[in-house]
């Protein structure tokens, strides 16, 4: 197992330098450089050639991108390791690190309660294949994946926030008020909900198949004709076999995560990491842009790992 | 997502199609061509016709409308702000007096050309690199899935945002192209498969037997059998690419005003939804039509391309 995390850990190693050249030269595509924001008359021209030498502007780009990545990696002890925002001037390892618990908080939670809410839904929808009760779920789950985050949104912002007032319509806690927690779970509520409904509407979807394909198996047939209850059968032997590859899910839906959550956050003025991506493009912040990019890779290629790992754990057919 | 779906749903397909005794029946049915089969199974799906209709009319008022009313999506005045909807503007009016009926229209045909142009550049991407890689093999194939690999690592949503930061905000054409240049996994994938599989075939030998060049045993031999695949992730990316644009005009990176966009016309979604909340439903309402329509004509698509579908004789 250890061998096989290790293994997997260094084949990731090509795919994020792959990242890391793909994000440097689209940054390095900008009009303009980091120095741009001095250029002014009170600024004299050969104070921007320093500049320009201090920041290593002037070096080919190869040399450029290796000493900004092997900077990149020493963000846990350096907090100038990925430069500073053009906006503020703060380390931008600072303006990142403060967002992604709030951030995981929003996308853990939403994961949570997709989880809860698809697998027996799906599960329902495949043991009554054709029932009404299928039909239903299944027409739900179509329309949730055909709206889009925002219109999502908007329209659990509208409904229960506008119409209803029952749950705030931005921000972690009430402004001027002493944070508690059952104001911190009401904050949470909308985001958490807009995001958590299309995975769930794609999640019921595959969980609905999985389960259908496992109940076509010799195996179940073999259990029900020996005479087992029928929900023996159901959770003991099918649906076990048929939550395995919700595992890979779990890795896979990452990405639209973390898409969700950029459009979510905005929705909610909700301040984690996707807010930020979208300030930051807003105002040209170029390191930070950068900087979450490369987060949100590690974090997929993260999440894709532990899938797998997961998998081999749950599933004794998979050998390492 | 998309992704997940397409291939369990390939999968249930197949088994639960797959039918014996097809050959005890072959003297039974008048001959049928390949793409006879495929009209008599695309036209058995209801749904996937249905969705057929809905897209044509979706496109053709997108094309007819702006034509005929020019640029007076842009027109302000002041003195019919915020108005009510009413028989001569069927939605209203916004808070600068823009007729709101006539922006949907525009909206809707920027949304759509940019999600059909987004899948064009994804398929030309794709299958050109899909098919390289798997009909070479060896490292052709691998440089070009370990550069599938990295894309599929990223973040794309950001990166999409990345490139629409660095090329430029408001462009149409940089939307389509931070659309197109992160999308083509898929695709790439699907043809290298079909490639990977008929490369060996019999038809395949034949013709380089008879001296074709690689070229044309690539273009004119594998490539028209390995599209249906393509064609059905096409016709779902489609739903895929026009999510993308309409969330990024939303979020203030693609189509700005006074251009339209189905994402752009949510974009005041903060005051709207106080004073005026009637303007956010048809912009939402056709976002949603266009998805399901695409999504539905796929899932259509991918039934009737499917050769193993049976089809029921009437």
């Amino acid at each position: 197992m250890a061998t096989y995390v290790l293994r997997r850990l260094i084949q990731a190693i090509p795919i994020l330098i792959g990242i890391s050249v793909i994000s440097f030269l689209i940054i390095n595509l900008a009009p303009g450089d980091p120095t741009d924001r001095f250029r002014s008359g009170r600024v004299s021209a050969e104070t921007i050639a320093n500049l320009i030498r201090l920041y290593g502007l002037d070096k080919p780009l190869p040399e450029q991108f290796v000493s900004w990545f092997t900077a990149f990696w020493q963000f846990p002890f350096r907090s100038d390791a990925w430069g500073f925002s053009f906006v503020d001037g703060r380390p931008v390892v600072e303006k990142i690190f403060e967002k992604i618990p709030t951030t995981l908080e929003l996308m853990l939670t939403s994961l949570v309660l997709t989880m809860i809410v698809s697998i027996p839904l799906g599960v329902l929808a495949a043991v009554k294949q054709y029932s009404w009760a299928d039909k239903i779920i299944t027409t739900m789950a179509t329309v949730g994946y055909a709206l889009p985050s925002f219109v999502l949104g908007i329209l659990l912002l509208y409904i229960f926030s506008i119409k209803l007032n029952l749950f705030p319509s931005f921000g972690r806690h009430t402004l001027g008020q002493e944070s508690s927690f059952p104001d911190y779970l009401r904050h949470l509520f909308l985001p958490v909900c807009s995001l958590a409904i299309q995975q769930i509407a794609g999640w019921s979807r595959y969980m609905r198949s999985s389960m259908l394909e496992v109940l076509q198996q010799d195996y179940v047939r073999t259990a029900r004709a020996k005479g087992l209850p029928g929900s023996r059968v159901l959770y003991k032997h099918a649906l076990k076999n048929a939550l395995l590859p919700v595992i890979t899910l779990l890795g896979l839906s990452l990405p639209s995560l973390l898409a969700g959550a950029a459009i979510t956050e905005s929705i909610f003025t909700w301040p984690g990491l996707g807010l930020l991506a979208v300030q930051s493009v807003t105002t040209n912040d170029f390191p930070v842009v950068l900087a979450i990019v490369m987060i949100g890779g590690m974090m997929v290629l993260l999440g894709n790992l532990v899938a797998d790992v997961l998998y081999g754990f749950v599933d004794p057919r998979i050998k390492y | 997502m998309e992704r997940i779906d397409t291939t369990v749903a390939t999968r249930t397909g197949a088994t639960t199609a797959a039918s014996g005794g097809d050959e005890d029946e072959v003297d039974l049915i008048p001959v049928r061509t390949y793409w006879m089969l495929v009209r008599q199974r695309f036209l058995q799906h209801r749904l996937a016709v249905m969705a057929l209709f809905l897209m044509a009319f979706l496109v053709a008022i997108a094309i007819i409308v702006p034509t005929l009313t020019g640029d007076a999506y842009t027109k302000t005045s002041l003195s019919k702000a915020m108005q009510p909807p009413s028989l001569s503007m069927p939605l209203g009016t916004n808070q600068i007096g823009q007729d709101m009926f006539l922006r949907l229209m525009k909206a809707l045909q920027t949304s759509l050309f940019i999600g059909f142009m987004s899948v064009v550049i994804i398929g030309l991407i794709g299958v050109t690199l899909g098919a390289l890689a798997g009909y070479y093999g060896g490292w052709v194939d691998n440089v070009i899935m370990r550069f599938v690999d990295v894309i599929l690592s990223l973040p794309v949503f950001f990166m999409i945002l990345i490139i629409v930061a660095v090329l430029g905000k408001g462009s149409a054409l940089v939307v389509v192209i931070a659309i197109g240049l992160t999308g083509w996994t898929l695709a790439c994938r699907l043809v290298r498969a079909e490639f990977l599989k008929l490369r060996e075939a019999d038809f395949v030998q034949a013709a380089r037997a008879l001296g074709a060049s690689n070229r044309r045993i690539i273009a004119r031999h594998i490539l028209p059998a390995a599209l249906a695949p393509v064609v059905v992730a096409a016709t779902l990316g489609i739903a895929d690419s026009v999510v993308a644009e309409a969330s990024l005009s939303f979020l203030g990176f693609g189509i700005s005003p006074p251009e339209a966009s189905l994402g752009n016309l949510l974009k005041n979604f903060e005051e709207d939804i106080q004073v005026r909340a009637h303007l956010l439903v048809p912009p939402s309402v056709t976002i949603v039509l266009v998805v399901l329509a695409a999504s539905f004509l796929g899932d259509g698509l991918r039934d009737a391309l499917d050769p193993r579908q049976r089809v029921e004789s009437k």
